[in-house]
């Protein structure tokens, strides 16, 4: 441990020195001259700010309201009480309108909206008109055609209600429910001046061009209406107005000449009917100009021509009175608007629109140019659910007798023909033709039939099913001979032959009678406008040159109303004639084809008067071509 | 216009206005018998907002467009006064401030608010609020044809038509 030594002071502190210091301050004033400013009086100062400005820019903005440009049509106050039955009825007024859910007329149950889709029931009869629709079919609109130019008239077609509505008035009672693709039909001639209807037989024409005509008549838009139809048909017209338009009278042109002047010019007929015949034969009241200042030429508002390619042929009689006869709508039938060539259609329009259409177009600008004239509809495109339609051909050797009748005429007529050289006409050729075929149905020494042998076949076994069977052929002796062969199955014949009186008769017997299970017809008296859904079987016993004669056959019975499928047999002897004429007959097709599908096709597939002769490996010894079927 | 015209002829009027995307609106009026047939047709040409419209008239542009600019000049063209005015836009009904007949929107679906729904047969109408006598003026009138009434198909029609004046026009 350390031991801190001890320290010592070793000087005195000072004592400490005071001093005085003086604090006064001297004061020195400096002269600056504003005691001289602070003498003067205050007084305020004004400072002058200018506080005005100019007025502001305005930008005016106009809301202008410029006058709405309006464009008016009136129409014409409806003229709706023409030949209806209910006219005075007050519990019937125009009430109408839009036909509700549940109208009758509307399509079908839960069908898409596509006419082609609609499946309504296929059984006219079973359609009743209380039947309920949905509405979920499109309404059928009616459109004014092309050639339709005033605005004003365009809209008043446009502006229509629709096809439903106008037949649901109360007024206008339908007997059956019409099928979507018929009221689009009925809306398709209700606005044109000229129309072909051009549907495949069975879809019902007849029923669409009355309900259109008695739309019209009730419009007031017509008030005369000349229907010509080949002669057997006239009852049926009656008939069928009967069941759709029963309050519109109808008159047929019949009787002497004295009557039939006095009938053509009754004033107030609202629809004639008239045979082709009959027009022809009274042409000159048709034609005869006005009879002095109290007499007026006889003219129509429309004229309908059923069956129209009866005027094919621009050259012929019933054409060119036809076509003189008075009228300011015309309209046409026709379930085969070309049955040869192109020109048949030529033909039809010079009826409708004398010069609209040219001869000289391909059949595919043809098709094109008609295109907004002419409506066609097929079964199967409209039709889902008719019955189908089945062909059985029949492809038969001829039977050892006839074998040889057949070789002799053949060579016999080849060997003629030749000889004949540039003499020999078409004429000597169809007699070859009919010659050969008729031998081809029977052998005329033994009347042994490879055909015949068949057809009984097959008739045992239509037969035993219940089922009833239409048999066609070209001759009526053939028709006699085939009676004569098929007497166990009660065979009914309707030809040429059966007086027209009596044809009535015979339809109903083969619908009514169980024991008559076949009817025999001949295509001319058979082929049109006749209903026989009831039967299921069509036998072509022979061809005709025609598949459009052919066709007309078949939809006797497939049709509308078929009950089931219809089987056609076309008996056709292979290695002779009726092979080359098969051919032919499909090219025809395909020139039908050509026109009103679109399909790029030859332009003239008619049976020339070469293909004649080449039937016989012959060559015409002449320049001309004409056309020969 | 005179009220016995309609007694005399009755009708019914269906406005509409159709907004086309490259020309603008065109609005048209058809009037029908009570059996649907057309009496009279008027059809503006077509009419479009400028931009100060646009802006100044702001949420009342197509009331003022379509009820006041095209439904008033279409309905005052008319020879025949309808019982009912139908439409199928809902701005056409401003018109009603300024005509006498009743105007009715027909309805697709849910009605709009602030406005009086009712049926008349199959078809669901409806007033402006501040018109709701209408209701039932339209009910009377409408009453002898309520239940074949579509008053929805006429509009179709005036469509077609107005397409038809415009390609007329084209």
């Amino acid at each position: 441990m350390t031991t801190r030594p001890a320290v010592q002071h070793w000087f005195a502190p000072p004592a400490p020195e005071v001093r005085q210091i003086e604090l006064r301050l001297p004061v020195a004033v400096r002269v600056t001259g504003w005691n001289h400013q602070l003498g003067r009086a205050a007084g305020p100062a004004v400072l002058r700010i200018a506080l005005e400005m100019p007025p502001p820019r305005v930008v005016a903005v106009a809301i202008r309201q410029p006058p709405v440009s309006v464009r008016s049509f009136r129409f014409p106050e409806p003229v709706e009480d023409a030949f209806s039955s209910h006219a005075s009825d007050p519990s019937g007024p125009d009430r109408g309108y839009t036909p509700a859910a549940t109208d009758p007329l509307r399509g079908c149950p839960d069908c898409p909206p596509t006419t082609a889709d609609c499946p309504l029931p296929t059984d006219p009869p079973t359609r009743s008109a209380g039947t309920p629709g949905c509405a979920d079919c499109p309404p059928t609109r009616i459109r004014p055609p092309q050639d339709v130019v005033k605005l004003a008239d365009r809209l008043h077609y446009l502006l229509q209600p629709p096809l439903e509505t106008l037949l649901a008035d109360g007024r206008l009672p339908m007997p059956l429910r019409p099928f979507p693709f018929q009221l689009e039909g009925i809306a398709f001639l209700y606005p044109r001046q000229a129309a072909i209807l051009a549907d495949e037989m069975g879809l019902g024409k007849t029923m669409q061009a009355i309900t259109a005509i008695r739309l019209l008549l009730r419009r007031g838009e017509i008030r005369s209406v000349l229907l010509v139809c080949p002669k057997p048909l006239v009852t049926n017209w009656q008939r069928e107005f009967q069941q759709w338009a029963p309050e519109i009278p109808v008159l047929a042109i019949e009787g002497e000449q004295a009557k039939r002047a006095w009938q053509w010019r009754l004033p107030d007929v609202p629809v004639r009917v008239a045979n082709y015949e009959l027009v022809v034969r009274d042409r000159e009241v048709l034609e005869a100009p006005p009879e002095g200042a109290g007499s007026q030429r006889v003219r129509f508002d429309l004229v309908v021509l059923d069956e129209s390619q009866r005027i094919k042929n621009r050259a012929g009689t019933t054409s060119a009175v036809l076509r003189g006869v008075a009228r300011r709508r015309s309209w046409a039938l026709t379930g085969t608007p070309v049955e040869n060539s192109a020109e048949d259609l030529v033909g039809i329009f010079e009826f409708l629109s004398p010069g609209f259409l040219s001869p000289d177009l391909t059949p595919r600008k043809m098709g094109r140019t008609v295109s907004d004239y002419v409506l066609r509809r097929t079964k199967d495109q409209v039709l889902r659910e008719i019955p189908p339609l089945l062909f059985r051909d029949a492809d038969l050797e001829l039977a050892p007798q006839q074998r040889e009748a057949y070789r002799l005429a053949e060579e016999e007529g080849v060997i003629r023909l030749s000889g004949l050289g540039a003499a020999a006409t078409i004429r000597h050729v169809f007699e070859l033709v009919l010659r050969l075929k008729q031998i081809c149905n029977f052998d005329p020494a033994s009347g042994a039939s490879s055909k015949l042998e068949r057809l009984e076949a097959d008739l045992e076994e239509t037969a035993t099913s219940g089922r009833k069977a239409i048999v066609f052929s070209q001759w009526v002796a053939t028709i006699r001979r085939l009676a004569a062969a098929l007497r166990r199955f009660g065979p009914l014949e309707y030809h040429g032959q059966v007086a027209h009186g009596r044809r009535d008769g015979v339809l109903r017997r083969f619908r009514e009678d169980p024991a008559a299970q076949v009817l025999l017809m001949t295509y001319g008296a058979g082929g049109v406008g006749l209903n026989l859904q009831f039967a299921h079987y069509v036998f072509l016993f022979d061809r005709w040159w025609n598949p459009a004669v052919e066709d007309q056959a078949i939809n006797r019975a497939h049709r509308i109303g078929a009950s089931g499928p219809v089987t056609v047999s076309r008996l056709l002897v292979l290695d002779t004639i009726e092979e080359r004429i098969d051919r032919i007959l499909q090219e025809k097709r395909a020139l039908f084809q050509t026109i009103f599908s679109g399909a790029r096709g030859p332009r003239r597939l008619g049976l020339t008067e070469q293909e004649l002769f080449g039937l016989f490996h012959l060559r015409p010894q002449r320049a001309a071509e004409p056309r020969a079927a | 216009m005179e009220a016995g015209n309609a007694k005399s002829n009755p009708a019914l009027g269906f406005l509409t206005v159709l907004d086309h995307p490259q020309h603008g609106l065109f609005g048209g009026y058809l009037l029908l018998n009570l059996a649907g047939r057309p009496l009279e047709f008027h059809c503006t040409a077509p009419i479009r907002p400028n931009r100060a419209q646009q802006i100044l008239y702001g949420p009342t542009l197509e009331a003022f467009l379509y009820g006041e600019q095209i439904g008033a000049t279409l309905i005052a063209q008319a020879k025949t006064e309808a019982l009912v005015v139908c439409t199928d836009r809902e701005p056409v009904l401003a018109v009603r401030q300024l005509v006498e007949m009743p105007v009715a929107l027909l309805l697709a679906g849910e009605g709009p608010s602030g406005l009086v729904t009712f049926a008349v047969g199959r078809n669901r109408l409806a007033v402006p609020q501040r018109a709701d006598g209408d209701r039932q003026r339209i009910i009377e009138r409408l009453a002898e044809t309520a239940e074949s009434l579509d008053l929805a198909e006429p509009f179709t029609r005036i469509r077609e038509a107005i397409e038809e004046a415009q390609q007329g026009v084209r």
